[in-house]
């Protein structure tokens, strides 16, 4: 015990002299999530609170063009231009301003829209009077030409968006076109039945007996934070920061065996293991450390930047466990790397590339889902990608241990095997 | 009794054509102050990382005080031995006193014993003004000094040392020979390596030189000096067996 206490104060002492290595492991990493938070501030937000306006050219001037306008307005995430200098908008202006990139959408609803949605309204309640035996003439347009609603997009805007927007159109113009042909059903039936008046009418009631309404999975609420910049930033870069500690580890590992501080220690009695573990459990308490200085930052820096707080699920001792899993693998791979390199250049250089290429694969710089195939196949290989999917369990999916336990154990495994693989290495050179 | 003992001893590293050692045989008796010499690439680093249990030989038997390098022996040589590496194997971010700490911590020591004991080698080898100050701002006489300190903490009874003069000035030169004397008049035993001659002759009263891996020739410097006709000194008879050819 008295040798795995002095190597951890050994290594206290050596780390609070190396203000390099402090710089690393602390303050570039809350610089590195601040700036990613910031930066994917803007596309996190595109589909959530950025307001787009949308040049609205209503040439119908009836109830489809209101209700398209009053549906997207409503929403509260589109702003209605229908007018520039006050000056009412022209198709052909709209066309260009979009085209130009100087708006993102415009919506042209063509004249007549609405006299065709009432003719062909009339025309079905038409049809089913003649077929029940009744004598009905609801007025028809004789030329009932189709019409669309025309969408311009900017030319950059991406395919989910213009989706969503399609999505959207569509649903109005069904809306409304359904309301018109209840509503032409409705007049109808009350006209036959006089019993049944506006206020005792109940079929617009059951129409709407099936609605869509979001709810959590979980017990928490965590609909909420989903998908914002904070919420995938701080946690992901914050695996790469820790991760990043091999760096560190490397080095002071080559630096011992370089000055020979590593072979006084082999000349000692008493197991290297116990010396090893003391380093390891100094780095994986740093890493530990790390984790929740960078969350803190989440919780009370990222607001004053005008950024989501981050929110943290409810199981405190699952997300400590996960930490230290990550301590853990990324100080082993440290370890490894300092063990398998034998100049600080080559560990810094091998240490730092692997790290970006597996947190690229691993889902740091974006998420996994959002990947090809075959990539979130090799990126589920990626002890990073292990340690984020248990922080996301904990944080959106209010998990618990239950959720994170198999990413703990890789992460763990994935540890000792390489701490095994080292051990392998360094017995070899006494051959 | 012999403080080491070495017998047919081979080693081949991995991957290497040559065997570094081809059996190589010497021993010193205890208590005395041994040099192991030859030129460069004699295996004198490759002894004596076999003797403290470092590398593992090919073949051959080693005996320190008795005990063989097996596996029941290794902790109790690690015990009885101490070496001073040719490189300062001290943490060059902490101070003397905390390096000394630290290394005096892993053989179990502690609390105020080990302070004294501390504060007293400090004090013997002229560091005392120095125990708080980093080592990387001592000069080299400095280094090699604590290097030596770090080495004896646990009192050992057989101290290895490895070019222990090399690249100091006179004066920390003088005061470590001073100190290995008065270390072995103390009844421990002292092999020590080095490519000053001179220094050698004065110092030791038993020497071993080796080439290519094997012994070429052992005894006291003044005997070996004397068998010799034409030689006047150590260096002579160095220079007499190992020839003049360079090494690489």
């Amino acid at each position: 015990m008295l040798r795995l206490l002095a190597t951890i104060r050994k290594e206290w002492q050596l780390l609070v002299r190396d203000k390099t290595g402090l710089t690393l492991l602390f303050l570039m990493p809350v610089v590195l999530i601040t700036v990613m938070a910031l930066i994917q501030d803007a596309p996190f937000k595109d589909y959530q609170e950025v307001k787009f306006d949308i040049l609205t050219v209503d040439n119908d001037h009836g109830r489809l063009g209101r209700h398209i306008r009053e549906g997207l307005a409503s929403g509260g995430q589109f702003r209605i231009i229908d007018s520039l200098d006050g000056k009412p908008l022209t198709a052909e202006q709209a066309r260009q301003l979009v085209n130009e990139g100087t708006y993102k959408i415009s919506i042209i609803i063509p004249a007549g829209a609405t006299g065709n949605i009432v003719s062909n309204a009339n025309r079905i309640v038409n049809d089913i009077s003649h077929r029940m035996g009744m004598s009905l003439a609801l007025p028809v347009k004789q030329n009932a030409d189709s019409l669309d609603v025309t969408i311009y997009f900017d030319p950059a805007a991406k395919k989910a968006f213009k989706g969503a927007i399609h999505q959207a159109i569509d649903n109005f113009l069904t809306q409304v076109e359904t309301d018109m042909l209840l509503g032409r059903i409705r007049q109808e039936l009350r006209r036959k039945d006089s019993s049944v008046t506006a206020s005792n009418d109940t079929l617009p009631i059951r129409l709407q007996a099936v609605g869509l309404k979001e709810e959590a999975t979980g017990t928490g609420k965590q609909i909420d934070v989903i998908s914002n910049s904070v919420q995938h930033n701080v946690p992901a870069w914050s695996i790469f920061a820790m991760f990043f500690i091999v760096i560190p580890i490397a080095g002071n590992m080559i630096r011992e065996r370089e000055d020979g501080s590593l072979l006084r220690m082999k000349l000692i009695p008493g197991s290297y293991l116990e010396i090893l573990l003391g380093k390891m459990l100094f780095f994986v308490g740093i890493c530990v450390v790390q984790f929740y200085c960078m969350m803190l930052v989440g919780m009370y820096i990222m607001p004053l930047l005008d950024l989501p707080k981050l929110v943290m699920g409810r199981d405190a001792g699952a997300t400590f466990l996960v930490a230290a899993a990550i301590g853990l693998a990324a100080t082993s791979y440290g370890i490894l790397i300092g063990t398998l390199f034998k100049t600080p250049n080559q560990a810094l250089n091998f240490g730092a590339i692997s790290i970006v290429i597996l947190s690229a694969i691993g889902g740091i710089w974006i998420p996994l889902e959002v990947m090809p195939q075959k990539m979130q196949a090799i990126g589920h290989l990626s002890p990073l990608s292990w340690g984020l999917d248990a922080i996301n369990d904990i944080y959106l999916r209010n998990g618990n241990i239950a959720y994170v336990w198999k990413n703990v154990v890789l992460l763990i495994v994935t540890g000792l095997v390489m701490l095994a693989v080292a051990g392998y290495v360094e017995k070899r050179r006494m051959n | 009794m012999s403080s080491i003992a070495v017998k047919e001893l081979y080693k081949t590293y991995t991957g290497a054509e040559e065997p570094t050692l081809k059996g190589l045989t010497f021993s010193f008796r205890k208590g005395s102050i041994a040099g192991l010499l030859g030129p460069n690439g004699a295996g004198k680093t490759t002894t004596i990382s076999i003797l403290c249990g470092l590398v593992k030989a090919s073949s051959g038997e080693v005996l320190i005080n008795g005990l063989s390098q097996d596996a029941a022996h290794r902790e109790a040589i690690k015990q009885q031995i101490g070496v001073v590496p040719q490189r300062i194997a001290l943490y060059p971010q902490l101070s003397a006193v905390e390096n000394l700490t630290y290394f005096g911590n892993l053989y179990g020591y502690r609390g105020k014993g080990l302070k004294a004991r501390i504060m007293e080698l400090l004090e013997a080898f002229g560091l005392e003004k120095s125990a708080d100050k980093e080592i990387h701002k001592f000069s080299g006489g400095m280094k090699r000094r604590a290097n030596i300190i770090a080495a004896i903490l646990h009192q050992p009874s057989l101290l290895v040392l490895d070019e222990p003069t090399a690249g100091v000035d006179v004066q920390s030169r003088s005061m470590i020979l001073q100190f290995l004397r008065e270390y072995n008049s103390q009844g421990n035993s002292i092999l020590y390596t080095s490519h000053l001659l001179e220094e050698a002759q004065s110092l030791c009263s038993d020497v071993a030189i080796v080439d290519q891996g094997r012994l070429i020739v052992q005894g006291n410097p003044d005997q070996l000096i004397h068998d010799l006709p034409d030689c006047e000194n150590l260096e002579d008879v160095f220079l007499h067996y190992t020839g003049h050819a360079l090494r690489d």
